[in-house]
């Protein structure tokens, strides 16, 4: 089991390596002072306009010249193509969209029912939706027009100065076998893009767009129109107003999730690495056996065993019957952890016992991922380290705090990062569990449509399902994901710093 | 680095073609058919039976190709529905139909038809609560001409009340029965007629009485015992409910005398469900769908009545309660609005409301087919016809149900904070009536 992988760096003093893994600022290399790709981007697409022959000049307006002048005709003809699809596309598909885009569409629709021939005669309607999609797909379309646009330039640039330096220049034949070859890789990636274009990109850019305007219940097409009302919406989420109490629900609902968060992390995270530590312990027999057993829990789909669980925890349920025929119920009662007026523990439906309840499950169900990827550490744990720990007659704790720990916690520290994400956004636990049980009963939260126990994602959930708030719903959307990236980008600059590899590699 | 970008453009140009189709403006998908010979009495009125039959024949002969139809009915209504559906055919033997039936419940047609109204059925049923948020969100068209019966005046008064909104006819009433009213144990409840009474019974046997408080659904029936009024205002989307003035915080008291008698409790229908087959639960304020549950646990015992009478402040109230219709919708944005009206007519016409009686056991809102004898003799749908005169169709806006939802749980759970009775009625209140964002 015990991986004999040879580690350079086996007789590494440990002085050193503390120093290397606890000080960042002494291993800091200074870099070159950055430049803004941006800035650069622009800076060298002026360097070819002004360096770049009469033809390449008037690229810029019919984009395939350039080529035909280089002598490459079925580049300049292909480039031809897209500047042409491009302007029919404008021309044609974009253009009655974009126009319409500062707007959003002016014309309601009206059906007028003709009883004689039993048909509706409709007018020629806006949907505002189909206009906001057109136009952010437009404008979207046009920035990676764009791109291509200054990349032609600069390509014709290129060959120019390979020309001029009279340096072979690729046939179209050469460019085209390249793609295959040498740079399949690019080939490949095409693809992929495309499909975070479409799935990612364009929606994320629609879901910022609908935040800025007052798509709702009583603006839903086709039938009705919906315009843009600017920051009204993020103003409504941080405002506390006596007719709407958003701001008060997006405050409590923000500070559960943070917490729901941690600790579904934390807790999923010690609890695994110490069940992974005690199958991994040489005391513990039929190691396999034990670890099928947690795997088991992951073949289950996650949703079953969740609404089962629920109906376990239910207030007429199978462990409040239990509970109260062991006397469990009386005790909790007893103790004041459980109201009197009540005959069963209220596991999902009081706010504190269901965060409680919430968290516990989810360690329940959660723990074999991190067992599962704690077993994959520990087995790698280079073996030498902790040799030379023991012949320095180090304690087991000192090995754990020491060596296994260190080492641990460098190959964890992203997948905790992304744990912590996820958390935030982990519906799947909060709703199934919670759905249909849970009541409020604080009415300030009630008049948002918000839980105690919801994550913004739930909450984000129930506004766009049952109340169709979708301008609300977007807003929490864009501020879920900017929590998201911010932590994501800080922890994994922080985290995950190249320059720690080698000291345990 | 050339082959880079031109691998983006061979992207762009995909997004291109993949995306050119979204961007054309909206075509009005409601192209008429084909134009129908102008029919000799143009001048007529539809309600005419001339006329209709005329119009009826003008759309046989215009229809040359076959009709395309969607039509969602509920789950347990499918093997029904799809026989209803051949009769259907059969009354029209010119014309080709491809009728596809789906599968979706009344209770959540709104929320399937809202997310994409062009996809949704061309003809669906739905409860009668939603048809606020239906017409508001363009999903029905208005009844403006019958073709095969009266709707109006075929169907009782109520149900045609909950199908209008603003005086406009939008659907076709299927059913009267969506309501509740109270079925219970009578050898344990000896006298159903006051909840006082009934909870000394309870108490006596043991025994449990389900009431879900913590559903503005429910709810409602104490505050409207008292005169209390949650309605929607003309505006169709905001509510006003007057739960807070005087005799609001009597009905909170109520409640909480109650439920802590321990014998009345607040139970959802899983729960409720549970509680009658396991023997503890003895008598239940719920809806005909778990009348069945009731009725095979009970046997002989089983009876239904209206709901109790309340001592709330110092008088005996009868509880009110809600009315409650399923009806056939017809979504504006078929391509065949003809035929989809047709199909709805003949969905809740007098012969198929009397056999979906006879097969699913539904109460029929259609007059004469609920005269009959069995539809009398039925007791879940005789109670519902004694609790109908203490019954408004519920018509409330989105805002009611988390608010009251919250406040029901307040109430059933004791009042665990001593918030004072008044300030949880105004909270209640504030978050029903809010305003409706622009």
């Amino acid at each position: 089991m015990v991986n004999y992988r040879y580690y350079q760096h086996k007789h590494k003093p440990k002085k050193q390596r503390r120093k290397l893994s606890y000080s960042p600022k002494a291993s800091k290399i200074p870099k070159e002072p950055r430049v803004n790709p941006i800035v650069a981007f622009f800076k060298e697409l002026g360097e070819c306009l002004s360096n770049g022959s009469l033809f390449i000049k008037l690229s810029t307006v019919f984009m395939g010249l350039g080529h035909i002048y280089n002598c490459q005709f079925i580049k300049g003809l292909l480039v031809f193509g897209v500047q042409a699809l491009y302007i029919v596309y404008m021309i044609f598909g974009a253009a009655p969209n974009l126009a319409k885009f500062s707007t959003l569409g002016t014309v309601k629709r009206e059906a007028i029912f003709d009883p004689i021939t039993m048909q509706n005669t409709v007018n020629d309607y806006d949907n505002s939706f189909t206009i906001l999609l057109g136009s952010v797909c437009a404008l979207f379309i046009t920035f990676l027009f764009f791109l291509f646009w200054a990349s032609n330039i600069k390509s014709m640039y290129e060959t120019q100065k390979l020309i001029e330096s009279r340096k072979h220049v690729n046939t179209f034949r050469e460019d085209f076998k390249e793609i295959l070859g040498n740079k399949f890789h690019v080939t490949l990636l095409t693809f992929p893009v495309i499909g975070v274009i479409l799935m990612n990109i364009i929606p994320i850019l629609i879901l910022v767009a609908v935040a800025f305007t007052n798509y709702d219940q009583n603006h839903l097409p086709p039938s009705e129109l919906f315009t843009w009302v600017g920051f009204r919406n993020f103003v409504k989420l941080f405002t506390q107003t006596t007719t709407s109490s958003f701001g008060y629900a997006f405050r409590k609902i923000l500070e559960w999730t943070f917490l729901w968060a941690f600790f579904a992390t934390v807790s999923n995270f010690i609890l695994g690495h110490l069940i992974a530590l005690l199958i991994n312990s040489k005391l513990i027999k039929i190691k396999r056996f034990w670890r099928t057993l947690f795997i088991v829990t992951i073949a289950v789909p996650q949703f079953v065993t969740l609404l089962l669980v629920r109906n376990f925890f239910a207030d007429s349920g199978l462990f409040n019957s239990i509970c109260s025929n062991i006397g469990l119920t009386a005790f909790l009662q007893n103790i004041g952890l459980v109201s009197k007026n009540i005959s069963y523990i209220p596991f999902l439906t009081s706010p504190g016992w269901a965060k409680f309840m919430i968290v516990l499950i989810n360690i329940w169900v959660g723990i074999p991922y991190q067992i599962l990827i704690s077993t994959g550490i520990l087995l790698n744990i280079p073996r030498d380290q902790i040799e030379a720990a023991m012949i320095d007659r180090a304690s087991p704790y000192q090995i754990f705090k020491n060596v296994t720990m260190p080492y641990v916690m460098f190959v964890e520290g992203p997948t905790l990062v992304t744990d912590f994400v996820r958390n935030i956004n982990n519906f799947n636990i909060i709703y199934l569990l919670t759905q249909d049980v849970y009541v409020t009963t604080d009415q300030a939260l009630a008049n948002s449509h918000g839980k105690e126990v919801d994550l913004l994602v739930t909450w984000l959930f129930r506004l766009t399902n049952e109340y169709y708030d979708y301008k609300m719903a977007s807003v929490i959307g864009v501020i879920v994901f900017s929590i998201c990236s911010v932590f994501t980008i800080l922890s994994f600059s922080r985290i995950v710093a190249g320059e720690r590899e080698e000291v345990f590699m | 680095m050339k082959k880079r970008f031109l691998s983006i453009a061979l992207v762009s140009i995909m997004v291109t073609a993949a995306i050119s189709g979204c961007g054309n403006p909206e075509v009005a998908n409601d192209t008429p058919v084909t134009e129908a010979p102008s029919s000799d009495n143009s001048g007529g009125e539809a309600a005419d039976n001339n006329a209709a039959a005329d119009a009826v024949q003008n759309l046989i002969n215009a229809t040359t190709d076959p009709v395309d139809l969607t039509v969602w009915a509920s789950e347990e209504d499918q093997e029904f529905t799809q026989g209803v559906l051949e009769d259907f055919k059969a009354l029209y033997p010119d014309v080709t139909f491809n009728i596809t039936l789906g599968a979706e419940s009344e209770s959540t047609a709104k929320d399937t038809v809202l997310s994409d109204v062009e996809a949704a059925a061309d003809v669906y049923t739905f409860a009668h609560d939603q048809i606020n948020d239906l017409v508001n969100a363009g999903a029905l068209q208005e009844v403006q001409a019958t073709y095969t019966y009266d709707v109006a005046t075929a169907n009782v008064e109520t149900s045609v009340e909950a199908a209008s909104v603003g005086g406009k006819l939008y659907a076709y009433p299927m059913t009267a029965d969506n309501g509740y009213f109270m079925f219970y144990d009578s050898s344990v409840i000896k006298d159903p007629s006051n909840l006082e009474a009934m909870i000394e019974d309870a108490k006596a046997a043991g025994k449990k009485i389900a009431i879900q408080f913590n559903n503005g659904w429910y709810l409602y029936s104490f505050f409207k015992a008292v005169g209390l009024e949650a309605t929607l205002n003309d505006d169709g989307k905001t509510n006003t409910c007057t739960w807070n003035e005087a005799g609001g915080t009597d009905v909170c008291q109520a409640i909480l005398d109650a439920v802590a008698t321990g014998a009345v409790v607040n139970m959802d229908d899983g729960t409720t469900v549970t509680g009658i087959k396991d023997g503890t639960v003895c008598a239940a304020v719920n809806g005909i769908w778990n009348a069945q549950v009731a009725a095979d646990a009970w046997g002989e015992n089983y009876q239904a009545a209206k709901l109790p009478t309340m001592h709330i402040g110092d008088k005996d109230c009868q509880l009110s309660s809600y009315s409650g219709f399923k009806l056939v919708g017809v979504n504006p944005h078929t391509k065949n609005m003809g035929w989809s009206m047709l199909l709805a007519e003949y969905l809740t016409s007098e012969e198929v409301q009397t056999e979906r009686f006879e097969a699913r056991n539904l109460g029929p809102s259609n007059i004469n087919a609920a005269a009959s004898d069995a539809v009398k003799n039925d007791k879940a749908i005789s109670a519902l016809a004694a609790q109908a005169p203490y019954s408004t169709p519920q018509v409330i806006g989105g805002n009611y149900w988390s608010p009251a939802e919250t406040l029901g749980q307040i109430l059933a759970s004791g009042n665990p904070d001593n918030t004072d009775l008044q300030k949880l009625l105004d909270t209640a209140v504030e978050g029903i009536n809010a305003p409706v964002s622009e």
